[in-house]
């Protein structure tokens, strides 16, 4: 998706801190094993906290030593495949699949020629995927259509185009029982947080295009009235998120719903993002 | 029933003085006022509900069989829906508050669009199905209409109040306290928000 989703690196424990690093590492090496050698392309950390969540309370964190794939010769501790990570892999190769057919339509014949490209190379994974997770695929398809056709009528409503993108995160995580209900809450809030967030970075470019932003507040935007709103899903994310047993990985999802995505909602608001966006969580150099 | 004793997440030889402390901790993570309107309020008040018991059976487990509550079983008072229970003059808005307590989002709008004239109450049932569900841009201008509309009804500045409290609202576990907000001074200026009302430390 976009990124949006990162821990804040000072606030993290060590042990945290490897086991966000296997995750990440671990999603990599199930990207590449299912859907060949360009799929890593895909990670995100934004699926790596998806899979943070969807992981079995349960279980414990043993990694075990892989081989990097933009470095080789280097190994690195990796969490070795699990029904979590493959259902991550495969719902983000989904999500790009739409993401790039939408950007294809919207960009016409020559606009649209790298993502021409890319999704010729991507069809035979998209089309795995959409075998193994048929449901996921339906409710993406779905939700973009009806995204993009509020998009052409310039709806004025900010909540309702958010919630088209909140429905199709929301279907990331299986519904039903108290687990369900837990999850499908903080993925609804979390898709609306990202497509707004997403919507005020993209304030000042979008000159031409629809912004839900703009069509809510003006132009100019209103940040005072936006933050405020975001601020109501973070809070609602984090009540959820005080329902489910997340085993382990608790700590480490409440230091990227408490501290890293404010962080990001403060950066997307004073412009610094676009600089931050580029720093790899990595190095220690923020 | 599960052992009180990993209910509150506490060994069985923790002094009495820790039991309270982990006791409440989880009463200020499950605290009614974390969920009102929620829709996963029930889930937590099962939760409270569980660590109330928790604590009472260790309580009295301690104390040697003396029975009787001891805890003060927060959220007893509260109430995790917002209290939809005043009356309401008209009876459709009765109807609409009682499918909303439901869940039933969908037939309570659909009955609330029936009604012609709109009024204060109109726009805070109306907001209050909008934040059900997660349209909160949408519920915090109906709370602001309906205040408008009647500015003396505690019940819909209170709606709003706690929309415009935004992220000071909620809970946070120790040590998540949003930046450049130091934990122990937040609860001080605002220390009736803590379930004992007291400062927290």
């Amino acid at each position: 998706m976009f990124g949006y989703v990162r821990p804040c690196r000072p606030e993290l424990k060590c042990k945290d801190f490897d086991l966000y690093r296997a995750t990440y590492c671990g999603l990599c090496r199930c990207l590449r094993r299912r859907y060949g050698l360009i799929a890593p392309m895909l990670l995100n950390f934004d699926f790596t906290f998806l899979a943070l969540l969807l992981w079995e309370p349960e279980e414990a964190f043993s990694p075990c030593q892989g081989r990097c794939h933009g470095s080789p010769l280097r190994k690195v501790p990796m969490c070795p495949d699990s029904p979590a990570l493959e259902q991550a892999a495969d719902e983000s190769v989904v999500l790009a699949w739409w993401k790039l057919r939408d950007d294809l339509r919207d960009n016409g014949f020559w606009g649209g020629f790298p993502a021409r490209t890319l999704s010729w190379v991507l069809k035979p994974a998209y089309q795995k995927a959409a075998r193994r997770r048929p449901d996921f695929d339906r409710t993406v398809r779905c939700c973009l259509e009806e995204l993009s056709c509020l998009e052409r009528e310039n709806c004025p409503s900010l909540d309702r185009t958010a919630d088209a993108f909140a429905r199709l995160l929301q279907a990331a995580a299986p519904c039903g029982g108290e687990r369900g209900r837990v999850l499908s809450q903080l993925l609804y809030h979390l898709g609306r947080w990202i497509y707004l967030a997403d919507a005020r970075d993209d304030l000042k470019e979008d000159k031409l295009r629809y912004n839900p932003v703009a069509a809510r507040y003006g132009r100019s935007g209103n940040d005072e009235a936006l933050k405020l709103t975001m601020d109501n899903s973070l809070q609602l994310m984090g009540a959820a998120l005080q329902l489910g047993d997340f085993g382990c990985r608790g700590p480490l999802l409440e230091n990227i719903v408490y501290l890293g995505l404010p962080l990001v909602q403060r950066a997307v608001f004073d412009g610094s993002w676009s600089r931050i966006k580029k720093q790899k969580i990595w190095r220690n150099d923020t | 029933m599960r052992d009180p004793y990993s209910v509150l997440g506490v060994s069985q030889n923790a002094s009495d003085d820790e039991v309270k402390k982990a006791y409440r901790e989880l009463a200020r993570k499950y605290h009614p006022d974390n969920y009102q309107n929620n829709p996963l309020a029930d889930l937590a008040e099962e939760k409270m509900k569980e660590i109330n018991e928790a604590y009472d059976t260790i309580t009295k487990q301690r104390a040697g069989g003396y029975s009787g509550s001891s805890s003060g079983n927060y959220g007893g008072g509260y109430g995790y829906q917002q209290s939809y229970s005043s009356a309401s003059a008209n009876p459709v808005y009765a109807r609409v508050r009682n499918l909303i307590n439901a869940g039933d989002l969908n037939q309570a709008e659909q009955l609330l669009y029936e009604v012609g004239q709109k009024d204060g109450e109109w726009y805070f049932l109306s907001g209050s199905i909008a934040y059900r569900k997660g349209w909160l841009d949408e519920a915090m201008q109906n709370y602001t209409l309906a205040v408008q509309m009647e500015p003396s009804n505690m019940e819909y500045r209170q709606a709003l109040q706690l929309m415009q409290r935004g992220s000071m609202g909620g809970y946070r576990p120790a040590g998540y306290s949003s930046a450049g907000c130091d934990p122990c001074t937040a609860y001080l200026c605002c220390s009736c928000l803590t379930p004992w009302g007291g400062p927290c430390c």
